[in-house]
């Protein structure tokens, strides 16, 4: 309790500090700034979703999720290492390993390149599509398999476009960048995707049935869905250190490091909202997919979960 | 990186592991001929030994009629007569299908692509078995378990008949003849099952297959007719397992035709175990006798035993 009351004051410190810049000119107070918009009393009829601990109309959520997205673009990294003590890189190793993507065996049918069709949301800053490329690659010697990045962040695109000069894919056709919604990809035609990965995205999607009914449509009959997200720890004692760490140490790093300490708050506490591992693999189920054995797989207890659906073959 | 495999093991366990209360009333004599029917090939390979049903594909036709027919099994068993095993049909398609890649590329993911791509998925859905190997390997032995079974309940392995008209076989003789019949199955994966062995003996993957393994045990000897319930019971299940462990790494060196050593090898490892049990009943008896001898001395001499 009393830590706080300790970020309480220093969030009413940062506030009186910042609140000068009223420029349209981006800064890391960019987020504050969207958050402090009153919630328009305006239709009744306004569906509502959760921002956090905060109830914000459906409308809005996009746009405060961009604004905090976009302040945190540049030192993504850097916070993560921090917020997680470096597990991250092992998490999102340990995915890519898991998922072995590309193929090893040269493809059966003549006149097709052969290689995975992999769509990565929510992936801006390329973690993960650099990683899968590497192991396609490296692992399974295939150079056919391609990544599609899409993003609803044009700044956290940037990021992985600027990322993506130093890797051997940068400007060939097996890397591409696309800025769009999850909950509706009109470019993406339906069945052409091998692979739809979304890591530590899913969460901030305003609704995220739409997009997991998305990610069906756009899935090949037999693809995969697989998403890694923050879950539920299950070991009462540490979820209270997990927990203790999540929202006073987070939010204070976020404030030390990245300047930004509502963006941070704002992380955890979609941390905490995001629904159980049962409960997801629930939506899953209901999107259509086919559960492999238990259905997800839990990372440091709990922390982090890995969630995978396929998509059935149509019958006929 | 925690790797849920005690709730696997638990379902499995249910699944596989035989010590669910028996059925008291035995099969109707059509219904193991139905379960035949699922379990007969519906495709062969070319293999060494003289079996016709190596690597049998259970349940092809599922991909024609899914909603028709029952739950696939890929073995029977009258401990679970209608219970499904925790395979759902995609994935018994795509083991089923994958089992006859295994000659060539082994007990690996490869084989598991292919047999994907054979039952019409994509390389990436072998993502549908999160063991991945080990998930072929289980359901390679759940399903030649499953075999030897049919072989004994509805081809009558074990009858006096099919062994040349001899007397009546012994509880003994049958699990011999058993455990070579099971060795046998194994006989066209030889050259892949020391990898099999190798990636069974993972420290994640021990526990699965030492219940699979007990599991083989438990049933070679009902089916033999064993009917002991005392301390046995365990002892001798032991003894089964171990000489099918360690025949199982001979088999896999084993060049002489038609298995001839590791045929020699069970015969002696089995003779071992019952030289030890035959030791054991031995001593129990003397010190039974001992035992009882001095109590009649002390009571003999007035002690109030």
């Amino acid at each position: 309790m009393s830590s706080r009351s300790l970020w309480r004051s220093l969030q009413t410190q940062t506030r009186r500090r910042l609140a000068v810049s009223e420029t349209p000119y981006r800064c890391f107070s960019c987020t504050r700034q969207a958050q402090a918009l009153p919630p328009k009393p305006g239709s009744e009829e306004e569906r509502f979703t959760h921002f956090g601990f905060q109830n914000v109309p459906e409308s809005q959520k996009e746009s405060m999720v961009k604004t905090v997205f976009s302040s945190v673009a540049s030192s993504y990294d850097v916070m993560n290492d921090m917020m997680s003590l470096g597990i991250h890189r092992l998490w999102k190793d340990h995915f890519v390993r898991s998922l072995n993507p590309g193929s090893s065996l040269p493809s059966r049918e003549l006149g097709t390149t052969g290689g995975w069709n992999i769509l990565d949301i929510a992936g801006g800053t390329g973690d993960i599509a650099f990683r899968m490329l590497d192991h396609a690659t490296n692992i399974n010697h295939d150079t056919a398999t391609r990544v599609t990045i899409a993003d609803i962040n044009p700044d956290m695109l940037a990021e992985g476009k600027k990322r993506s000069i130093q890797t051997p894919y940068y400007n060939t056709d097996r890397l591409s960048f696309l800025e769009g919604n999850a909950q509706s990809m009109p470019s993406i035609p339906s069945n052409s995707v091998d692979l739809y990965t979304v890591v530590f995205g899913i969460r901030n999607f305003t609704d995220k049935q739409a997009a997991l009914n998305e990610a069906f449509r756009v899935l090949k009959p037999g693809g995969v869905f697989a998403c890694m997200e923050f879950s539920k720890v299950d070991n009462a004692l540490f979820n209270a250190v997990y927990k203790q760490w999540s929202f006073s140490a987070i939010p204070l790093i976020g404030q030390l490091v990245a300047g930004d300490r509502e963006s941070y708050q704002y992380l955890v506490e979609s941390i905490e909202k995001f629904p159980s591992q049962e409960e997801f693999r629930g939506m899953i189920q209901k999107a259509g997919f086919l559960i492999p054995g238990r259905g997800f797989e839990n990372l440091t207890g709990g922390i982090a979960a890995i969630h995978k659906g396929i998509k059935p073959l149509v019958r006929n | 990186m925690t790797r849920p495999t005690s709730l696997l093991t638990l379902t499995r366990r249910g699944l596989f592991h035989p010590s669910t209360p028996r059925t008291a009333l035995p099969l109707a004599p059509s219904a193991p001929r139905n379960h035949l029917r699922q379990c007969q090939p519906q495709s062969q390979i070319h293999t060494t030994t003289t079996q016709p049903n190596s690597l049998t594909t259970p349940r092809l036709s599922q991909k024609t009629s899914p909603k028709l027919s029952p739950k696939p099994r890929a073995y029977h068993s009258d401990h679970h007569p209608t219970q499904p095993h925790d395979y759902t049909n995609s994935q018994t398609t795509i083991l089923s299908a994958a089992l006859h890649h295994v000659p060539t590329h082994g007990f690996s993911r490869d084989a598991l692509t292919l047999g994907c791509r054979d039952a019409g998925f994509l390389d990436v859905s072998v993502q549908l078995l999160p063991r991945a190997e080990f998930d072929l390997i289980l359901f390679w032995l759940a399903s030649r378990r499953g075999l030897l079974r049919s072989k004994v309940e509805s081809d009558g392995l074990l009858l006096p008949s099919s062994t040349g008209g001899g007397p009546v076989l012994s509880v003994d003789d049958k699990i011999q003849i058993l455990l070579m019949e099971r060795l046998r199955m194994n006989a066209e994966v030889k050259d892949q099952w020391q990898d099999a062995l190798a990636v069974m003996s993972l420290g994640e993957n021990i526990p699965l297959s030492l219940s699979e393994l007990h599991a083989l045990a438990d049933d070679i000897l009902n089916l033999a007719g064993d009917k002991s319930v005392d301390a046995s019971w365990y002892s001798k299940r032991m003894a089964v397992a171990a000489v099918y462990a360690a025949s199982d790494f001979v088999m896999t060196r084993d060049t002489s035709a038609g298995l001839r050593d590791t045929e020699e090898f069970v015969a002696r490892r089995w003779a071992d175990a019952r030289a030890v049990g035959n030791k054991l009943t031995g001593v129990r008896e003397c010190l039974g006798f001992m035992g009882s001898t001095a109590v009649g001395l002390g009571r003999s001499w007035g002690l109030k035993i």
